[in-house]
């Protein structure tokens, strides 16, 4: 990955030597014309000062020179025009290194004091323009004139002779000063070059070490950013960072464009990532969670155990024009910077087959315990009883289908099925509980719940049916499972393990009763009395260990209960009984305190009266309360507050036979739908029979079931 | 176990149908499990599905019933062929929503049409049949769901 910090001093560093290179060049040109201009000007002088040092001797000879040709009175015009000429050098050459600076001031003032006596001796010479020579016959002569030149000259040359040597010295001494300087200063021009050569060279090395491992590093986090744009194109989940307002950063995984089948994530908001996938409610909570992230108090740890968004369910595009759930998991990870949270990293990833298989698993292993329960209450129960309850929950179930089948378009006529379903239902799950076969028990009290919910719903559709149906489907394969098992069961107790010996159990079929031959609920065979009877103690103390009490169940003449009246009797009495447990026997506790004994008991008693037979039951517990009855069936919206004022004891008792009655507010596998005591009634009115109920609160809850003869009983469809 | 989800897709494309084509949708009745044999129609659209579900789905509907709809239609033409391609276009849309929603895991056939009440249903051993009726005007059809 790129550092941004380091790239910079680098750059910095690099952008550094390059001035520096610049300025010692630039210095080092300026020393070096600086330099090469002093040394132009001294070479200037030097030579001035080398021709003027020769001056001296050559105005000396020319000066003798002249002196010669005057003793033999030749001609002087040449010599003198030269001397004119030196005289103008010399001039000219002082004059140059007069004006140069720096030079020893001490030996300039003589050179300079020496020139001025020396010019005015010199002047009168250069003046001279006469003739210097007398032409007569017998010869010639020198002029009167040609004598005062002669007598200049030779002040002149006395001069020169006194003084020639120093001047030249002086003028000597000047240029090898000048000499030495100019030297000095080539000298020091030299250095300098070197020292700006080596310079220069030693910044450019610099500056080539730096581009080196610039490029090195460039390629370096080339290579990074592509090895980063390799895993973002390969890893499965998908990646991006959110800023502080939100919005998806310029640079995401691959995998997101997958998940969500869109490509212009830069500055999306995260808001609109989700909006349309998930409903409004898990959108407002996944913002607010987004928001407590970038709070700087909020710890990691705790705000990643309350993620809202560990096992979202989405709704995606199936890119064939049809939508689909998936699941989707969300992480975040904060990114701090020097100011605090910087970015939110965000991985997602699609774990919908880690769900689908986790509730799969789920459901095998639930089925799996469901299995074992039901193994363990069957090798409780007696085999033929199972098989008996199976038949009469298949007949049951068929029913249940009969009343589904029945044609509805309306909501009235959806909701005439309901209290039929609940009903039948409410019956298998009583006998189920029973011989405890919880497994069959909970899926009858599931399907329950889902007729409840629909009792609830304003406006009923058949596809409000889809998983009621469907759930009795499920129900029916696990009772065909569990008749297989009771098979199993039996030939393992007989010790007859030929696999023909399950074919002995009847199969559950959903066929109409009339050609399949199976017994339904009410045309079951005959059992004992005595069979009778240990089911339902069994029930008793099932019901007293489920609600925490103490019953104690006395049964008598259960022997003479004429066969087709056995599982009327046995459904009542369970239903009975459920009721007793549930609202009617007292915790230990609370008996102990009105001097009842701990045991609450009931006692069921089945005798011949004169016009058939009848049925007592009666419990020592609580009692019935009318009052209590009547505000529940307010509370249910079975009667107007006036309606159940006006209901005298007797009648407010009747209202527990009504559908839909319950006092209990909660639902449980025992008591609180309401359709218990209704399913009791409307039992003994099948059968022609009558039913009664009398209490004494805080004492004794009575019921008389009446039954006519058997053969009177009207037959049942 | 079907899930509902599936059972629903199937619904959906036959409501859709009647929702598409005469502009005015179908409800569905009460669904209940299938006993015995099949009480069928006149006319039955059949699909085969394999893969992950194993089975038929067809959709069966009485005569009366496809003549309203072909009227609704704007169609004059109401004779045999005429209705055996009506079911036959019932079954392809419940095929092509089926295909949408299942994408893979399913292998539909080309739709196949039955005619009488008594047709030979191909029915895979061991699958459930759950009929659920469709309301259309004051007509029933049903759709039959038997997969495994």
């Amino acid at each position: 990955m790129q550092l941004p910090g380091a790239d910079r001093s680098r750059r910095l560093l690099a952008a550094g030597a390059a001035a520096a290179v610049v300025t010692v060049m630039a210095l080092v040109l300026i020393a070096g014309f600086r330099l090469a201009t002093q040394i132009r000007s001294s070479l200037g002088v030097l030579q001035a000062t080398s021709a003027l040092q020769t001056y001296p001797a050559v105005i000396a000879q020319q000066l003798a020179a002249l002196r010669g040709q005057l003793d033999t009175l030749e001609y002087t015009g040449h010599v003198h025009a030269e001397l004119g000429a030196t005289i103008h050098k010399f001039n000219q050459a002082l004059a140059v290194i007069e004006r140069r600076r720096g030079l020893d001031p001490a030996a300039m003032r003589r050179v300079g004091r020496l020139w001025r006596a020396y010019r005015p001796l010199l002047a009168p010479v250069l003046a001279f323009s006469a003739e210097p020579y007398d032409d007569t016959d017998t010869g010639s002569s020198l002029s009167a004139a040609g004598r005062a030149y002669d007598a200049q000259v030779r002040r002149a040359q006395l001069f020169a002779q006194e003084h020639a040597r120093e001047l030249h010295g002086r003028l000597a001494a000047l240029a090898a000063e000048l000499q030495a300087r100019t030297a000095a200063a080539a000298a020091r021009l030299r250095t300098l070059l070197l020292a700006g050569v080596l310079t220069v060279l030693g910044l450019a090395a610099a500056a080539l070490y730096l581009q080196i491992a610039r490029t090195r590093h460039e390629r370096a986090a080339r290579e990074a950013q592509e090895q980063t744009r390799d895993i973002l194109k390969t890893v499965r989940e998908g990646f991006f960072l959110l800023d502080a307002d939100y919005r998806i950063g310029a640079v995401w995984s691959e995998a997101l464009t997958r998940l969500f089948g869109r490509n212009d994530f830069a500055g999306l908001a995260f808001e609109e990532l989700l909006r349309d996938r998930v409903s409004a409610e898990t959108l407002a909570t996944a913002v607010k969670y987004i928001r407590l992230l970038w709070g700087e108090r909020a710890r990691e740890n705790l705000m990643k155990s309350i993620n809202p968004l560990g096992q979202l369910e989405v709704s995606m595009d199936n890119g064939r024009g049809g939508r689909e759930s998936r699941y989707l998991q969300f992480d975040f990870h904060r990114v701090m910077g020097p100011k605090g949270v910087k970015h939110v990293l965000c991985a997602v990833g699609d774990i919908t087959s880690n769900v689908l298989l986790a509730r799969e698993l789920q459901e095998a292993q639930e089925n799996a315990h469901s299995q074992l329960d039901m193994m363990v209450g069957m090798l409780h129960a007696d085999p033929l009883q199972v098989s008996t309850f199976l038949d009469s929950a298949s007949a049951g179930l068929k029913h249940v289908n009969t009343i589904l089948k029945e044609p509805a378009r309306t909501d009235a006529e959806f909701r005439k099925k309901l209290a039929g379903l609940s009903r039948e239902l409410h019956s298998i799950k009583g006998e189920a509980s029973a011989l405890n076969l919880m497994s069959i028990a909970q899926r009858v009290h599931h399907l329950e719940d889902m007729v409840g919910e629909l009792k609830g719903k304003s406006e009923l559709t058949g596809n409000d049916f889809l998983p009621v149906v469907l759930k009795l489907d499920e129900l029916l394969a696990h009772l065909r499972g569990v008749r297989e098992m009771t098979a199993r069961l039996v030939t393992l107790k007989d010790g007859s393990p030929e696999p023909g010996a399950t074919m002995s159990v009847p199969q559950l079929r959903v066929v109409p009763a009339e050609q399949s031959g199976a017994p339904s609920a009410l045309e079951r065979p005959a059992r004992g009395g005595g069979e009778l009877a240990t089911m339902l103690q069994q029930l008793a103390a099932k019901l007293a260990q489920d609600h925490g009490k103490r019953i104690t169940l006395t049964l008598s003449g259960l022997g003479e209960v004429p066969d087709a009246y056995l599982a009327t009797i046995k459904d009542c009495v369970i239903q009975m009984l459920r009721n007793a447990a549930v609202h009617g026997i007292e915790p230990s506790e609370a008996r102990r305190a009105t001097a009842k004994p701990e045991a609450g008991e009931v006692r069921v008693d089945f005798h011949r009266s004169e016009k058939g037979y009848e049925l007592l039951f009666q419990d020592d517990g609580a009692g019935l309360s009318p009052e209590a009855l009547k505000q529940a069936a307010v509370r249910k919206n079975i009667l107007t507050g006036e309606e159940a004022a006006a209901l005298d004891n007797r009648a407010a008792l009747a209202l527990i036979f009504r559908p839909g009655f319950s006092t209990r507010e909660e639902v449980s596998m025992d008591a609180g739908r309401g359709v218990g005591m209704d399913v009791v009634a409307r039992a003994v009115y099948a059968l022609g029979g009558k039913i009664g109920v009398s209490t004494n609160p805080g004492r004794f809850t009575r019921f008389k079931i009446a039954l006519p003869e058997a053969s009177q009983a009207p037959a049942v469809a | 176990m079907l899930r509902e989800e599936e059972l629903k897709t199937f619904v959906d494309g036959t409501t859709q149908y009647f929702e598409v084509a005469a502009q005015q949708p179908a409800t569905i009745g009460s669904p209940y499990l299938l006993e015995g044999e099949p009480a069928m129609h006149d006319y039955t659209g059949i699909i085969s599905v394999s893969g992950k579900r194993e089975g038929v789905v067809y959709f069966t509907a009485p005569r009366a019933m496809l003549t309203v709809l072909l009227m609704k239609m704007q169609e004059n033409d109401f004779s045999h062929e005429s209705m055996r391609d009506l079911v036959g276009e019932v079954a392809n849309t419940i095929s092509g929503n089926a295909r949408r929603d299942f994408g893979h895991d399913f292998v539909i056939s080309v739709p196949s049409v039955l005619t009488g009440d008594k047709p030979d249903i191909p029915h895979k051993p061991g699958a459930r049949s759950f009929v659920i009726p469709i309301n259309w005007r004051s007509h029933s059809a049903k759709l039959v769901v038997s997969l495994t």
